[in-house]
């Protein structure tokens, strides 16, 4: 046999079991039960509009505050972590490893409910903004170690020069380092904001009072009032609005970054 | 600025990376308006002699002083000492997400507590004195390589030091554009500048220098005025360096 006949034969055979694998799933598959159980539009007329107005806005809301808070504290401890003081590292490096090795989940449900109790305090508007600031504390450590990266490519040249201008720490740091750092980042802070628009769905744990429903705890809500699965796939549709656009960014900025170099 | 100390002293300095002894007692001075070329073979401590005057590099034992100052005395402001001695890097260390006015005047702003318009005038005279009055929009990227050294100059200038130290400043420029930057520094000690050059360009050492010192292994071998140095070099390894190099 010749060598492009070959190849043409396994090429087809690649796209004969493609189709066929397609084929049996279409063939298997209950069209009408899948149509009414999660493609029913008077289910998702009910949905409507809260799972904008009320759901898709706190998605939104809890993503800003969490990554806001998450660079904040994820600022503070990149600095720490590279801090001269021993005890600043230790700190820094301690809470970096224990929050990224435990599930988001365990955290935000510890959080929701064991800081009301070890404070004595009782949050308004239910557990939300405990569970809140656990997403923000394990947001904090992710984003600590993209910002101690970023800062650790600045090159040392650039310390070097700004000292020799007599320029103390402080602002060798913010008027020479970090703007050049944040610059590094930007792709991978923005993969991070991306995955904190989806943890934020983990903030169900805290049993929300309706108002303060995000797109997966409202969701779910509606699937066990309406029995009917429909409002996933809505969530599911609001979760891809939100995050495609920004992850076309990522792609968009990393060949940005790529082509700078 | 005190006319009978010299501008820059080094007594008995030592310098270790980790076991290894970079500098081995390192005895050398220079006065107010000289211009010191330090050449040596890669390794021989140039450029750590170098950065130990501004203390890029913390020396192990010995004493530096800059006007007389001990800057090797921890109670000394060490921030203060650099504001006062410009600095030029082999690879030019601009800060390539600012313009190069805003390269010029950062430090003025932060660290003379200069206005911004009397720190953009200052910088603005010293680009016309590097010949580049017309690039102060762009970004330090869009220079050629001796362009983006003649702004580190003017960088350095513009926080009016007292001297300036050059650390093989044209070893990383395409030859043909080595000229433009030896010429801005020959204008400079033609001005009086006070300037210790670490550097290969032994013709610039013979044309411009007062002095000539040559370094091996940490020590300094030889010195003296460069025309004699380097016609009739003394030591045999001084020798043996130059007939690679000239």
């Amino acid at each position: 046999m010749k060598r492009s006949t070959k190849r043409r034969l396994v090429r087809g055979v690649f796209y004969a079991v493609f189709v066929a694998v397609v084929a049996a799933l279409v063939l298997a598959a209950d069209w009408v039960a899948i149509q009414e159980n999660f493609l029913d539009l008077s289910t998702l007329e009910e949905t409507w509009p809260a799972i904008v107005t009320i759901a898709a806005k706190n998605t939104v809301v809890y993503t800003i505050v969490a990554f806001v808070g998450g660079l904040v504290g994820g600022l503070l401890l990149a600095l720490m972590k590279l801090s001269p003081i021993a005890p600043y590292r230790w700190v820094a490096t301690g809470y970096i490893e224990f929050f990224r090795g435990l599930p988001a989940l365990l955290v935000i449900f510890a959080f929701a409910f064991a800081v009301p109790i070890a404070f004595q305090w009782q949050p308004p508007g239910g557990n939300t903004v405990p569970a809140l600031i656990g997403l923000i504390v394990v947001s904090a450590a992710y984003i600590a170690e993209t910002l101690r990266a970023g800062i650790q490519a600045v090159p040392k040249g650039q310390v070097e020069a700004a000292k020799s201008l007599g320029m103390n720490p402080l602002w060798t740091m913010v008027s020479v380092v970090l703007p050049q750092a944040f610059r590094i980042v930007i792709p991978p802070l923005t993969n991070e904001f991306v995955i904190i628009i989806k943890d934020t769905s983990l903030l169900f744990i805290a049993g929300m009072a309706i108002e303060s429903r995000e797109l997966t705890t409202f969701a779910r809500d509606a699937v066990s009032t309406t029995a009917n699965s429909t409002p996933l796939i809505a969530a599911a549709v609001m979760y891809l609005i939100i995050t495609l656009p920004l992850t076309r960014l990522v792609a968009r900025l990393e060949r940005r970054t790529q082509r700078a170099r | 600025m005190t006319t009978n100390e010299p501008a820059i002293a080094v007594r008995d300095l030592h310098k270790y990376f980790g076991d290894n002894e970079v500098l081995k007692g390192i005895d050398f001075h220079v006065d107010n308006s000289e211009v010191v070329c330090v050449v040596g073979p890669s390794g021989s401590g140039k450029s750590t002699l170098l950065r130990c005057v501004n203390r890029l590099e913390e020396p192990t034992s010995g004493k530096i002083f800059v006007e007389g100052i001990d800057i090797t005395d921890p109670e000394v402001d060490v921030d203060d000492v650099r504001s006062r001695i410009g600095m030029v890097f082999q690879q030019f260390n601009l800060f390539p997400h600012l313009t190069v006015l805003r390269n010029l005047t950062i430090a003025q702003q932060r660290v003379r507590k200069r206005s911004k318009n009397e720190a953009a005038e200052i910088a603005r005279r010293n680009l016309e004195r590097v010949g580049l009055a017309d690039r102060e929009g762009a970004y330090p990227a869009h220079l050629s390589g001796g362009q983006q050294q003649r702004v580190a100059i003017a960088r350095a200038l513009s926080m009016e030091p007292d001297m300036m130290l050059f650390d093989e400043p044209t070893s990383a420029l395409d030859p043909e554009l080595v000229g433009e930057v030896l010429a801005t520094m020959k204008q400079l000690a033609t001005e009086g500048m006070t300037m210790m050059v670490v550097t290969h360009e032994m013709g610039f050492a013979r044309e411009v220098g007062h002095k000539l010192v040559f370094m091996d292994d940490g020590v300094i071998v030889e010195e003296g005025v460069p025309g004699e140095v380097l016609a009739a070099p003394q030591h045999e390894r001084t020798q043996a360096f130059l007939s690679k190099v000239l």
